[in-house]
């Protein structure tokens, strides 16, 4: 079922698929000899993370490298023009964990090979996540138990995800389009500042509904993932907003990369070191290009700042200050993100604080403004958390309503679907 | 209570999942749509090839999207909820006011609007020995900015206009459709719900140019006006699906005492009586009622009298502006040839220099010319 999905959007690259997977099964199962000495043990790790690392830049930062060395010293190497298979960030990164988990034994190897595919090749979040570690599915994989109230449950997170994606990531999505392809030379302050904040509401939406939406399949299958956002636009700290964000990424990193790099217990300097690397990592992953590592590093800076000085200084100032202050740097880290070219970074950075001598707005932001007026104030209720809304706990009928009427208004936006893009197609 | 209305959730998610599924399967399929005027896509063939290449999926896709059911009634849930949200716009074309839809028109790329004008001049200059006359008309949006939804940006196309009417060379008569139209601004030039202008639109056209030309245009009253469809509802509906909207009209104007007309296309090598295709006006795309639509070239034959002969042969490079200029203008030229640069690959040159013509009317909208790189064909 999986690989059916999966050879849907990529017929061919189902092979590399399956020769990661099994790799690594034959890899768990030789961890799991009893007469395995240590080196070997290690060995066996380090080849797993090297075949795992190859397929992923090779199909994912093998253009990059080649662009940066033509730039660099003048050759002329063409390039792969490979397109990226589906997932490839995901399920490279699930394997590894497996390995991992298995060489520490925190987790068993897994003998039962359909069981393993399962695991790599998960349908329901194989294309954009949440990255499931090994240890926390090992025992679902067993016992799974499929029932009314878990599908009961599941079809609930899959009606939300999906209207996340479809009615407001792909709507706002729209603006973001519309304002980012003008030119920034000529962009009042004000529209600038709109433009990203309806990028920052796509992006979350559009990846978080996924989550959702694979959540929501899980549960219906009966398995349980972990949550992947906690309501990150109301973080009070650019920590607390990784805390929030992504949250199985940071977590995968923070285990596999973070900690056996010596984490924070080997003085200040190599932990200041550990955090750059990581953020630079955590960057590069979500696309091979130079501005996806800068975004990283601009996040790693921003937290060590924290970690040092910036916290204790936020403590102390009111609620909303910190809040302001935590917004403004996630926005201007998605200027950072959305855009490649350098020249555009700084010219939009530029335009949002009006130094292309731009007036604050004109027509066209307001414009702007009041056809997205009531999708806007959709998207800010539904990026706070919320009383239980309706009150009743369970499924009242107002329960069934709701979720009748996102899901066939999700659908009549799917059958016009004039615009659909996957904006998660770069991992 | 709990119990119950899991199962009903569980229920519902499941039963109306399937019920589309068996819909799909068992309604009658279309092949054209009338509505958005597009033929849909056909049931894609499985095969190996077409499995690697991605082609099974992707057609399936957009099968299963074309085709779902009750697909007209979803559309309309969307239009409607975008329009009850403020939204203006859908797919690029604005809900103006008095029932009126635009095209959103932005501002040009000034050096290629620069390059198909001097394409033109080019041409010009390398036929001294043909009068050239070149007439651009704004399209709605031009004409009726204080239409617009409140604010919506716009760019001037009569900005447009004069920046190419001052490229262009003295020896082509420029002829800028704002004069033309701009005093009757308050009569229905254009259609509410299409991209066209309507037969009085191109009537006020023709005039202009026979005037130009010399020659004397017939009044109103020379034609019978007829009003052929109520019920037009255009390509500016197509795209927005907008709801709410009053269909336009479509009239014809036949000429009291009429010669007949031939009409050769050359495409698919048929001679017609008569300029109009009736069939058109059950289908959605009605404008097509003038000349059966686009063609790359045509000739209109007319058996004019002598005393109502004022020029042989034409050559008249458009886009759909022409469609309904041209019956209008076979009561002066016997023979006018007619190219459609976007589709018409041969030379203009060994055209003109085959049929010993002497005359040529370019006749465009703002709008399309600055989209369309066609007019580099000229050379």
């Amino acid at each position: 079922m999986s690989l059916v999905f999966y050879a849907w959007g990529e017929p061919v690259y189902i092979v590399i698929m399956l020769v990661s997977t099994l790799t690594d099964y034959c890899f768990g199962l030789l961890l799991d000899k009893p007469n395995m000495t240590s080196v070997k043990r290690k060995g066996i790790v380090a080849c797993s993370v090297i075949v795992n690392l190859m397929l992923l830049s090779y199909f994912k930062y093998a253009d990059f490298l080649i662009q940066n060395v033509n730039a660099l010293i003048g050759t002329n190497i063409p390039l792969t023009e490979l397109p990226l298979p589906i997932g490839i960030s995901f399920y490279t990164f699930q394997s590894m964990s497996y390995i991992i988990d298995v060489y520490r034994g925190t987790a068993k190897a897994q003998r039962n090979w359909i069981d393993f595919g399962t695991y790599v090749a998960l349908f329901p979040q194989l294309v954009a996540g949440p990255i499931v570690k090994y240890s926390t599915i090992a025992e679902q994989l067993k016992h799974r138990s499929e029932n009314m109230k878990m599908f009961a449950e599941g079809v609930r997170r899959f009606t939300i995800g999906l209207s996340k994606k479809v009615l407001l990531a792909n709507n706002i999505g729209l603006l973001w389009d519309t304002i980012s392809s003008s030119s920034p030379e000529t962009m009042p302050v004000l529209t600038a500042w709109l433009g990203i904040i309806a990028f920052a509401f796509q992006i979350y939406f559009d990846f978080s509904g996924y989550s959702d939406m694979a959540i929501g399949l899980g549960l219906m299958f009966g398995f349980r993932f972990n949550e992947n956002f906690n309501k990150p636009y109301i973080a009070q700290s650019i920590t607390d907003f990784w805390r929030r964000w992504h949250i199985s990424l940071g977590s995968w990193f923070r285990e596999y990369v973070y900690i056996p790099l010596g984490g924070n217990r080997r003085g200040l300097a190599i932990q200041m070191r550990n955090i750059l690397i990581v953020w630079m990592l955590t960057g590069f992953w979500h696309g091979a290009s130079w501005n996806f590592i800068l975004w990283g590093l601009y996040f790693g800076v921003i937290l060590i700042f924290e970690k040092w000085w910036g916290l204790s200084l936020l403590q102390r100032a009111p609620r909303w200050i910190r809040h302001f202050y935590a917004i403004i740097l996630i926005l201007i880290g998605w200027v950072l993100f959305a855009f490649d070219q350098p020249s555009l970074i700084v010219g939009y950075l530029g335009a949002m604080w009006g130094f292309n001598g731009q007036a604050l707005w004109n027509n066209e932001t307001i414009y702007f403004f009041y056809t997205n007026a009531v999708l806007l104030i959709v998207l800010i209720i539904a990026s706070v958390p919320l009383k239980q809304w309706p009150r009743t706990s369970g499924l009242s009928i107002a329960h069934l309503v709701w979720y009748g009427f996102l899901y066939l208004l999700s659908v009549a936006y799917l059958v016009d679907a004039t615009f659909n893009p996957f904006l998660y197609f770069r991992f | 209570m709990k119990q119950i209305s899991e199962r009903l959730l569980v229920a519902g998610f499941i039963g109306t999942t399937f019920l589309i599924a068996i819909l799909f399967f068992i309604l009658p399929q279309q092949r054209f749509s009338e509505l958005e005027n597009r033929y849909l896509q056909a049931a894609p063939q499985l095969t190996w090839d077409n499995l690697i290449s991605k082609k099974f999926a992707e057609e399936a896709e957009s099968f299963i999207t074309d085709h779902f059911p009750f697909r007209d009634k979803w559309l309309w849930v969307k239009s409607t909820s975008e329009q009850a949200r403020l939204q203006q716009e859908n797919n690029g074309i604005y809900n103006g006011k008095d029932g009126y839809l635009f095209e959103k028109f932005l501002e040009p790329d000034y050096t290629k609007v620069q390059q198909y004008t001097e394409s033109v001049n080019q041409f010009a200059s390398k036929h001294p020995e043909v009068n050239m006359t070149f007439m651009l008309a704004p399209t709605s949006i031009g004409l009726y900015p204080e239409r617009l939804p409140w604010l919506a940006p716009s760019y001037p196309q009569r900005e447009v206009n004069r920046f190419i009417g001052h490229q262009m060379e003295d020896e082509i008569t420029f002829i800028d459709g704002f004069d033309v139209l701009t005093p009757h601004a308050s009569e229905s030039i254009y259609y509410r719900t299409d991209h066209h202008w309507t037969t009085y639109g191109a009537y006020l056209a023709y005039v202009a140019y026979a005037e130009q030309k010399g020659w004397q245009p017939l009044s109103q009253q020379d034609f019978l006006i007829e009003t052929v469809s109520d019920s037009f509802l255009g390509s500016y509906h197509t795209r927005s699906q907008f709801t709410g909207l009053t269909p336009d009209f479509i009239e014809v104007y036949k000429p009291r005492d009429s010669a007949p007309t031939e009409m050769y296309i050359a495409d698919s090598n048929q001679t017609l009586t008569g300029m109009y295709d009736e069939s058109f006006l059950a289908k959605k795309d009605q404008y097509s009622y003038f000349l059966g639509g686009v063609h790359a070239l045509m000739k209109l034959t007319t058996e004019l009298d002598s005393q109502q002969v004022a020029q042989d042969k034409l050559l008249v490079i458009k886009d759909s502006y022409a469609h309904n200029v041209l019956p209008f203008l076979t009561n002066h030229v016997s023979e006018i040839h007619v190219i459609d640069l976007r589709y018409y690959n041969g030379s203009i040159t060994d055209y003109l220099n085959e049929n010993g013509i002497k005359d040529v009317l370019f006749l465009f909208n703002t709008a399309t010319l600055v989209e369309d790189a066609s007019l580099l064909k000229l050379n």
